[in-house]
């Protein structure tokens, strides 16, 4: 069935399914735009994925494959006079380096318990020793490429072979054991149970007032997905971890802190909501002596510039104050902590944005790419694409993702992030609640970098009950190991060790580097100036980057049209024909997208039950389909809207949604 | 939640080939007509009928590919969180049922395992031109321990009966789910979903 060709007219061409060029892609479509929108990968998300675990083997083993010969076709006899091609490239091989895959859970079938030590050649299933071949081939990679750390790189390789199951094989579970119900999980079971893993490539949590969130409100794209909560924020001090409190109930209820702390905080929190003049005198100055200068003890000074602010310690005092503030605003917009995490993981951000841009009409396909572009000399616009299968599409505009320019135009990304993930079997913190989704900050320690965790449980739909996912991010100073992986062994077991050991074991791991897309810059001739380029996952925690990006690339394309509005809400469209067509007209809001006259803004509730809830709804719906608005002129002219309230409430749709509707757990 | 007016709701995904005729279900059965022509739904998320079964209102949000299965390229997260599929596939057209275990897969690795899947061969108006024998559909449908129906959604043949159906097992299920209660895995939609995030998007 794929081999139906593609359309060969669009205005906008987009390469990559990443998060900025996702919502690229809703937002022209959204206003109007004919998108196609391609990616080489045969899944959504490029580097913004999240992967069963079954689907995170693959892509380890496609990272470790040698990237294939660019073949060169010849293309010109697609060309026009004054036309000539820039050629992009066919395999993303800068953004992930350094791969290497630990395994720790046992190799056994569930039943026997003891008797590892004669089992393991045998149990140890095709599936390992693939992998740790891959360790090694990704450990001698590394060599070549890492310069110093030689004798660390030795440990690594012996701790890569130790992964065969004996030597690290974490213990068979102990009766003396803190929690009896710990029960081990084999690798067999991560396999079995893959598909109920969603391991994100890229770890960030969305700001309850951030622009993401912002962004899917405003556009109605959140109705894809579903949210949690981050229910506590950690930090990793003097080799415990502890809960930060951050909310005014978690400083009141909190038992680290003492009342004279509390009242501190609680002065500190309410006064740098607003600028003063004593912050302004620390401009220029580090947030960390402003926070000395405050008095507040060590305590609080650790959490307010590790875990709330999230700044190191040079970082300038309006520059801190900034970040604080941002926390602060989006505490309590949702729960006690200022974050929210997609369930499914963040992969499903980017496809909730690609369903979006289908639904007005944008043209998705995975498995295909663009060869190369079409540029007009004279002009330097880009005219054309051709794609992979030698077609030639036109359009007006481009935006790629970084990764299919060719590699000679890019720097290499001066910047890399180090990423780890582990897959272990309890909490950092246990709690009562083994549901909890918990962010962990570690801070700097002798040179080793800040360090973001995230410790996503079950409830998140990202693991199976009884592990945890746990996502590590810092910069790059060494490689993904060299950086995370001293942390993690202090954190976690990753040998079987002392009964009385409590903390979590480590049942697999993976370390990679990735690019951090807000370094990586393009160089050379510049590219014609309707192709615009999107970079990959930046190092911060939120999207703000990934957003803004969006935003400005559409700014440049469609200067005029606004930003996402938002969708429909599908309760509220009416279709011509419908008899049951008895509701009364919802009043016209009198702005248009400004794409289609005829499209009509007005509304019309077809279910007499559903008016009782019409306060509830946005008011500023937009019918996009002119077929469907034929007669609402008329009707327009015909009947008046009697529901008084309903129009003096219509300049503010958000103010309206407060209601049955909406659940009232929320806040 | 409490104060909406209905008892149960459930979102119904339809998935197959390209041109088997999805869209006309959804539209024959919330709508009552069939559109001429292969209109592409622009701007439709999903559709919403409410259906009483035996006194209970079941409200059906039923959710349509967007055209994105034309190229094999369906979002994961369309699939996340439905509680019903509906697999169609087009009588006269041998290759969209060929396709079908293609579709199973997808369904096995995005979607919930307690969502309730049916086959629908769908275009039986167009008797003549059969390709794909009843009983083979029937056969495979058991194989994969499917529900199954054939449909004509021009003639408005067995439309209705599938979604109330579907409805039906739903509500079934459903109370089975309330019974045993043992399940500690999450539901679909217990994540909060967007009326969360609307809920408090008055700043």
């Amino acid at each position: 069935m794929a081999t139906e060709d593609l359309p060969s007219d669009f205005d906008i061409v987009i390469l990559g399914t990443g998060l900025a060029e996702s919502v690229v892609a809703a937002a022209c479509s959204r206003v109007g735009q004919r998108v196609l929108h391609l990616d080489r990968r045969s899944y959504y998300a490029a580097n913004w994925a999240s992967f069963t675990f079954n689907g995170l083997l693959t892509w380890i083993q496609e990272q470790n494959e040698e990237p294939k010969p660019e073949e060169v076709r010849d293309w010109s006899g697609l060309t026009e006079e004054g036309e000539e091609l820039i050629h992009l490239s066919q395999a993303d091989s800068a953004s992930i380096t350094n791969l290497q895959v630990f395994s720790y859970a046992s190799e056994e079938e569930e039943e026997e318990e003891a008797a590892n030590t004669t089992e393991e050649e045998k149990a140890a299933d095709e599936e390992v020793v693939k992998e740790s071949s891959e360790t090694e081939s990704a450990d001698s990679k590394e060599e070549e490429e890492e310069k110093e750390g030689a004798g660390e790189e030795e440990e690594q390789a012996n701790q890569a072979e130790g992964e065969e199951p004996e030597a690290d094989q974490p213990h068979p579970s102990s009766p003396g054991q803190s929690e009896p119900s710990r029960e081990k999980i084999s690798y067999a079971q991560l396999v079995k149970e893959g598909r109920r893993f969603n391991i994100d490539l890229v770890s960030k949590l969305m700001f309850s007032r951030g622009s993401l969130v912002d962004l899917l409100i405003k556009s109605n794209v959140s109705r894809y997905a579903e949210f949690k909560n981050v229910t506590r924020i950690l930090t990793y001090r003097h080799g415990n971890i502890e809960q930060v409190p951050c909310s005014r109930a978690d400083v009141f209820a909190s038992r680290q802190l003492s009342v004279v702390e509390k009242r501190k905080l609680m002065r500190f929190l309410t006064s740098c909501v607003e600028e003063t003049e004593e912050q302004t005198a620390y401009h220029g100055r580090p947030y960390l002596e402003f926070l000395r200068d405050q008095q507040l003890g060590d305590n609080l000074q650790h959490f307010l510039l590790h875990s709330i602010a999230m700044v190191a310690e040079d970082t300038p005092t309006e520059e801190g104050l900034a970040s604080t503030r941002h926390f602060l605003r989006s505490l309590g917009r949702y729960g006690n902590t200022p974050f929210l995490f997609p369930v499914y993981g963040l992969g499903e951000i980017p496809q909730c944005f690609c369903r979006m841009s289908a639904v007005f009409g944008g043209i998705y396909c995975l498995r295909h790419s663009v060869h190369c572009l079409i540029v007009d000399r004279d002009a330097n616009r880009c005219k054309a694409v051709i794609d992979s299968r030698g077609q030639r599409i036109s359009c007006s505009h481009v935006v790629m993702e970084t990764s299919y320019l060719d590699r000679s135009k890019v720097a290499t990304p001066p910047r890399f992030l180090s990423r780890a993930v582990l897959i272990t079997d309890s909490s950092v913190l246990p709690s009562e609640s083994n549901q909890q989704i918990s962010m962990v900050t570690v801070p700097p320690e002798g040179g080793s970098p800040a360090v973001k965790m995230v410790e996503l449980s079950s409830s998140s739909m990202t693991c199976i009950p009884g592990t945890y996912l746990v996502h590590l991010t810092c910069r790059s100073v060494g490689s993904a190991h060299q950086d995370l992986s001293p942390l993690v062994t202090r954190m976690f077991r990753t040998t079987e060790s002392q009964e009385e050991d409590r903390r979590p074991s480590v049942l697999w791991s993976l370390y990679f580097n990735m690019a951090d897309g807000m370094a990586s810059q393009v160089e050379g001739q510049p590219l014609p100036s309707n192709v615009h380029i999107c970079h990959g996952p930046d190092s911060a925690l939120g999207h703000e980057d990934a957003v803004q990006q969006a935003a400005s690339i559409f700014q440049r394309i469609l200067p005029e049209e606004e930003f996402c509005p938002p969708a429909p809400n599908p309760e509220d469209i009416v279709y011509d024909g419908d008899n049951s067509s008895t509701g009364e007209d919802r009043g016209d809001m009198g702005q248009d997208d400004g794409q289609n006259p005829e499209q009509n803004q007005n509304q019309e509730n077809p279910d007499p039950e559903q008016n009782q809830n019409q306060e509830n709804r946005n008011q500023n719906q937009e019918n996009p389909d002119p077929e469907q608005n034929q007669n609402q002129e008329n009707r327009n002219q015909n009947q008046e809207n009697p529901d008084q309230e309903q129009n003096q409430n219509q300049g503010n749709p958000e103010l309206q949604r407060v209601g049955p509707e909406e659940s009232p757990s929320s806040s | 939640m409490s104060m909406e007016d209905y008892d149960y709701l459930f979102k119904i995904v339809l998935i197959g080939n390209a041109g088997v005729g999805k869209t006309c279900l959804v539209r024959r059965f919330t709508q009552g007509l069939f559109p001429p022509g292969q209109g592409a739904t622009i701007g439709v998320d999903f559709m919403i009928k409410t259906v009483e079964i035996n006194g209970e209102k079941v409200k059906l949000q039923i959710w349509d590919t967007a055209g994105q299965e034309r190229f094999r390229s369906i979002t994961q997260s369309y699939y996340r969180s439905a509680n019903a599929l509906i697999l169609t596939y087009d009588i006269t057209c041998e290759d969209s049922f060929r396709c079908l275990p293609e579709w199973l897969k997808e369904i096995e690795q995005y979607a919930n395992n307690q969502v309730v899947t049916i086959l629908v061969g769908n275009k039986i108006d167009l008797a003549d031109k059969r390709e794909v024998l009843r009983q083979r559909a029937e056969d495979f449908a058991q194989a994969q321990s499917m529900l199954y129906l054939e449909t004509s959604a021009k003639e408005s043949d067995n439309v209705e009966k599938l979604f109330l159906d579907l409805a039906c097992e739903l509500i079934r299920e459903a109370k089975q789910n309330k019974l045993d209660n043992n399940d500690t895995a999450p539901m679909p939609g217990e994540g909060k979903t967007i009326s969360y995030l609307n809920c408090c998007s008055l700043n």
